[in-house]
C-alpha cells in the first residue's frame, strides 16, 4: 500500500517529476506523429503507385515484345489456377520515346521547341481503367466512366483551327515521314527458347523501312487525328516567384494541340515517329509520372513500331481477396506464372511491389531509421528520468531510512521508485499519446496557422502535388511507441531504485 | 524479554576501524523502562540499532523471549521492526509529504497490501485517531509536520511507533532537539505509556535528569556497560514522574 501512497505522494509533490513527464511525453508525441505524417506519406505513396500498375505483371525486356499475342496469354492465364483470382487484364506497350511540342512566346511571339523524354505507354483505354486507377487521373474523362482517345468537339476545334491557321511545323505530314528516311540498324534476333511450336507469333521480320503511319492529311476527307493523354506536369509549366511565394502554372499544351513522338521499331534500330493530338491530362499526383508519362492507343503504337498484335506488357488485376494476401500474390500466384512465362529470356512476373521494389524499400529504410533517430528522444528522457530520480533519493535519503525502521522491505524501497518511474511513464505517455493524436488529427490546421503566423509556406503542396498533409494513425505503432517510452521509463528508474533499496537505515537517520 | 549477549560491533572505513561495541551483554525486562546513558560515540545508539533489528552486530546474539533475532533473514527482520519494536528518533523523522494521520498511519501502511488496506482501514484508521488522541493530538491530524512544533512532532512520532502495538519501543534520544519542559513532557508520555499499557520501553539519552526517571539506567562507556554506576540511576525516583 505505501509503495502506491509514496508513489502518487511523489508525483504529486514532486515539481522535478513534471521534465520527466514532459520530456517522456514529448518524446512519445513525436514519434506518433513523424510515424504518422510518414505513414500517411507512405500510404497515399503506395496508392499512387499501385494506381498506375495492376496488381501483377507479365512483362518483357524484348523490343518486339511477348512472343505470344496478348489474347492467349490471357486465355492461358485463365485457364491456368491463377485464373480464378483473375479479376481483369490489359495488354500494354510501353516504351521510352521522345516528345516534342512548340509552344509560342508571350511577348515576343517566338516559338520555342519543348523536348522531353518520355514513357510512352499503348493502351486501350476503357480495359485498361479495369486494371487501376488509370481513369481516375484522366483530368476531363474521370467523372464520364469511360475513357476514350476520342478528341471532344472543343479539342478538335483547336487542332482544326491550328492546322489550318496556326504555323506549327509537324502539321507538315511528311515531317514524321522524313525522320524515317534514316537507315535501319539491324540487331541479332535471339531465336525463341524451346517453346512449343505454333504457341508463338512467327519472327516479325526485320524491315528496311518501317511503315510510316497513317499520313495526317488524307487524300479526302477530314485528318485523322490520334488521341494522347499527356502527363499532366509536361503539359503545364509551374513558376514559383522567389520573392513572394506565389506559385503561377502556365498551360504549354491545351487539349487539341498537336504533340510528336518519335520512339524505336520493334524490330532493328530504326526510329519511327508520330504525331498525336491532346486528348487529356494525366494527373496521378506523382510527380515522376506526371512529367513522363505519355498514353496513345494501343493500336496506334503497334502500328507505329511495327509490332503486329505483340505487346511487351500484359497487366493483371487480382480479385481484392487475393490482391490483399501478400502471400497468395508472392508464394502462389507469381511462382505459378514463371513457370508460364518465366522461361522466355527477359520476360519477367513481377507484383507491383516487386516493380516499385526499391523506391518503397527506400520509404521504409527511410522510417526505420528516423524512427531510430527519434528514440533518442525517448532516451534522452529516459537519461532525465535516471537523472531526477538520482536527485530525488539523495533527497529523500532519510525518509528511506524511515521507511526502513518501520518495516518496509528493501524490495518494497526499490519498488517505490521503479513504480514512479512506471507511473511518470504512463502519465507521461499517456499526455504524448494525446498530444501526438492531436497533433496528427489536425496537422493541417497546425500547419495553416503556423504558415499565417510565419508567412513561410511550411508544407509546399507543389512538390507532392498533396493537397494537404496525408496522415495514417496506426494502432500498432501507436502501442509500440508507448511500450517502449514505458520500458525506457522503468528502465532508466533501476539503477537509482537500486540505490534506494540497498540504503542503511542506520546511515540515514544518524544525523539530521 | 530482549537478551543481548557479548554483543561486538565495529564500524570500517577504509583503514580505519572503530570498535563500537566490545562484548556488550544486556538483558531488558518486560515492563520496565530502561535507559542506557553516555556520552557521544559511547554507542549507545549502535546497541538500539542492534536491539531493534536495525543492523547487525559482528558478533553476539539477540534474543527475543528466548528466540534469536540477530540472524533472521532480512524479510523477518522488516517484519519484527514493523510489529514487534517501536521505533522513536531524536528529529521526529516523520515524512514532510503526508499530514499527521497519515504519518502515524505509515506502519499500517507498510504492513498491509493494497487490497488488505482497503479492507481494513477504517480500522486503522480509528485506532491511529484514538493514539493522537492518547498523544494530545487529536485537533492536529491533517496538519503537515511543518506546521507543528517540536513537541507535536515527536508526539506523533511515538503515536506512529505505538499504532502497531509493538512490545518494545525503541527511543532513541527523544528529547535530544526538545526544550527541557517540552521533553519532561514526552518523558511523562512515555511513562504514562509504560505504567498503562505495560510497554517495554528502552530508551538512550544522554540527559542524566531524564534518565533519572527511568526504572532502570546503564551508564556505556566505549562499547561497554559501566558497571560502576552511581546508584541514583539504578533506583529510579518514581514519585519524579
Amino acid at each position: 500500500m505505501y509503495k502506491f501512497l509514496l508513489c502518487f505522494k511523489y508525483l504529486r509533490t514532486r515539481y522535478l517529476a513534471f521534465v520527466c513527464i514532459v520530456s517522456v511525453m514529448l518524446g512519445v508525441a513525436t514519434l506518433i506523429v513523424v510515424n504518422s505524417v510518414m505513414s500517411g506519406f507512405s500510404h497515399k505513396l503506395q496508392n499512387r503507385l499501385h494506381g498506375i500498375l495492376s496488381d501483377v505483371m507479365i512483362e518483357t525486356d524484348r523490343a518486339d515484345g511477348l512472343p505470344e499475342p496478348p489474347d492467349a496469354i490471357v486465355a492461358r492465364v485463365m485457364a491456368s489456377p491463377v485464373g480464378k483470382y483473375v479479376e481483369a487484364t490489359s495488354p500494354t506497350v510501353e516504351v521510352m520515346a521522345l516528345l516534342q511540342f512548340q509552344v509560342r512566346n508571350r511577348h515576343t511571339g517566338e516559338r520555342i521547341p519543348i523536348t522531353k523524354h518520355v514513357r510512352m505507354i499503348g493502351v486501350e483505354p476503357a480495359r485498361h481503367a479495369k486494371v487501376g486507377k488509370f481513369l481516375e487521373y484522366l483530368q476531363r474523362q474521370k467523372d464520364g466512366g469511360v475513357a476514350s482517345f476520342a478528341l471532344t468537339p472543343d479539342a478538335r476545334g483547336r487542332f482544326d483551327f491550328n492546322r489550318n491557321f496556326g504555323d506549327w511545323e509537324p502539321r507538315d505530314a511528311n515531317a514524321a515521314t522524313k525522320l524515317l528516311d534514316m537507315p535501319t540498324v539491324r540487331i541479332p534476333q535471339v531465336p525463341p527458347m524451346d517453346a512449343p511450336p505454333g504457341m508463338f507469333l512467327p519472327a516479325l521480320p526485320v524491315p528496311d523501312r518501317v511503315s510510316a503511319p497513317p499520313p495526317l492529311v488524307p487524300a479526302a476527307g477530314p485528318p485523322r487525328v490520334p488521341g494522347l493523354f499527356i502527363g499532366h506536369a509536361i503539359a503545364h509549366h509551374t513558376w514559383k516567384d522567389p520573392e513572394t511565394g506565389v506559385s503561377e502554372t502556365i498551360n504549354l499544351l491545351r487539349e487539341g494541340d498537336e504533340v510528336f513522338l518519335a520512339t524505336v521499331g520493334a524490330t532493328g534500330m530504326k526510329p519511327v515517329a508520330s504525331t498525336f493530338a491532346v486528348a487529356d491530362y494525366f494527373r496521378s499526383e506523382m510527380s515522376e509520372y506526371d512529367n513522363t508519362f505519355v498514353y496513345v492507343a494501343l493500336d496506334e503504337l503497334q502500328s507505329m513500331r511495327g509490332m503486329g498484335g505483340r505487346v511487351n506488357t500484359v497487366q493483371i488485376k487480382l480479385i481484392p481477396s487475393a490482391a490483399a494476401d501478400h502471400e497468395l500474390v508472392h508464394k502462389t500466384i507469381i511462382p505459378e506464372l514463371q513457370k508460364m512465362f518465366g522461361r522466355e529470356v527477359g520476360t519477367n512476373v513481377v507484383s507491383w511491389q516487386q516493380h516499385q521494389g526499391a523506391l518503397l524499400e527506400a520509404i521504409d529504410i527511410e522510417r526505420g531509421i528516423l524512427n531510430l533517430l527519434l528514440f533518442m528522444i525517448v532516451g534522452v528522457s529516459g537519461f532525465s528520468i535516471l537523472a531526477i530520480f538520482t536527485m530525488i533519493v539523495s533527497e529523500k535519503y532519510r525518509d528511506i531510512g524511515v521507511l526502513k525502521s518501520l518495516g518496509a522491505s528493501s524490495r518494497g524501497v526499490m519498488s517505490i521508485f521503479v513504480s514512479y518511474g512506471l507511473m511518470l511513464g504512463v502519465v507521461g505517455c499517456g499526455l504524448g499519446t494525446l498530444l501526438g493524436l492531436g497533433i496528427t488529427v489536425y496537422i493541417n490546421e497546425i500547419e495553416g496557422f503556423l504558415t499565417l503566423v510565419t508567412k513561410q509556406q511550411i508544407f509546399d503542396r507543389g512538390v507532392y502535388y498533396f493537397d494537404k498533409i496525408p496522415t495514417n494513425i496506426e494502432t500498432m505503432t501507436v502501442v509500440l511507441v508507448n511500450v517502449g517510452a514505458l520500458s525506457t521509463s522503468v528502465l532508466f528508474s533501476v539503477l537509482p531504485a537500486f540505490r534506494a533499496a540497498r540504503l542503511h537505515p542506520v546511515n540515514a537517520l544518524r544525523f539530521e | 524479554m530482549l537478551a543481548a549477549t557479548n554483543l561486538r560491533k565495529t564500524y570500517r572505513r577504509n583503514a580505519d576501524q572503530v570498535k563500537v561495541l566490545q562484548g556488550l551483554s544486556l538483558d531488558v525486562h518486560a515492563g520496565e523502562f530502561l535507559s542506557v546513558v553516555g556520552a557521544s560515540g559511547s554507542g549507545k545508539s549502535t546497541l538500539l540499532h542492534l536491539l531493534g533489528t536495525l543492523d547487525v552486530p559482528d558478533e553476539g546474539t539477540i534474543a527475543l523471549n528466548g528466540r534469536r533475532i540477530d540472524n533472521v533473514s532480512s524479510r523477518e527482520r522488516d517484519e519484527l521492526r514493523n510489529t514487534v519494536f517501536g521505533y522513536i528518533f531524536q528529529f521526529y523523522h516523520l515524512l514532510p509529504e503526508f499530514n499527521t494521520l497519515d504519518n502515524v498511519l505509515m506502519p499500517a501502511y507498510i504492513s498491509n497490501s493494497l487490497f488488505k488496506w482497503f479492507a481494513t482501514r477504517k480500522e486503522w484508521r480509528k485506532r491511529a485517531e484514538a493514539m493522537l488522541e492518547r498523544v494530545g493530538l487529536s485537533h492536529r491530524l491533517t496538519h503537515r509536520p511543518r506546521e507543528l512544533s517540536g513537541g507535536e512532532m515527536q508526539r506523533a512520532a511515538v503515536a506512529r511507533a505505538l499504532l502497531c502495538r509493538p512490545q518494545i519501543l525503541m527511543a532513541d534520544e527523544p528529547t535530544g532537539n526538545l526544550d527541557a519542559e517540552i521533553g519532561a513532557d514526552i518523558v511523562r508520555l512515555l511513562r504514562e505509556l509504560n505504567r498503562d499499557d505495560g510497554i517495554t520501553i528502552v530508551m538512550v539519552t544522554h540527559n542524566l535528569d531524564i534518565a533519572a526517571t527511568t526504572d532502570r539506567v546503564l551508564r556505556m562507556t566505549h562499547g561497554k556497560l559501566n558497571t560502576d554506576a552511581p546508584a541514583a540511576f539504578t533506583r529510579p525516583k518514581l514519585a519524579a514522574v
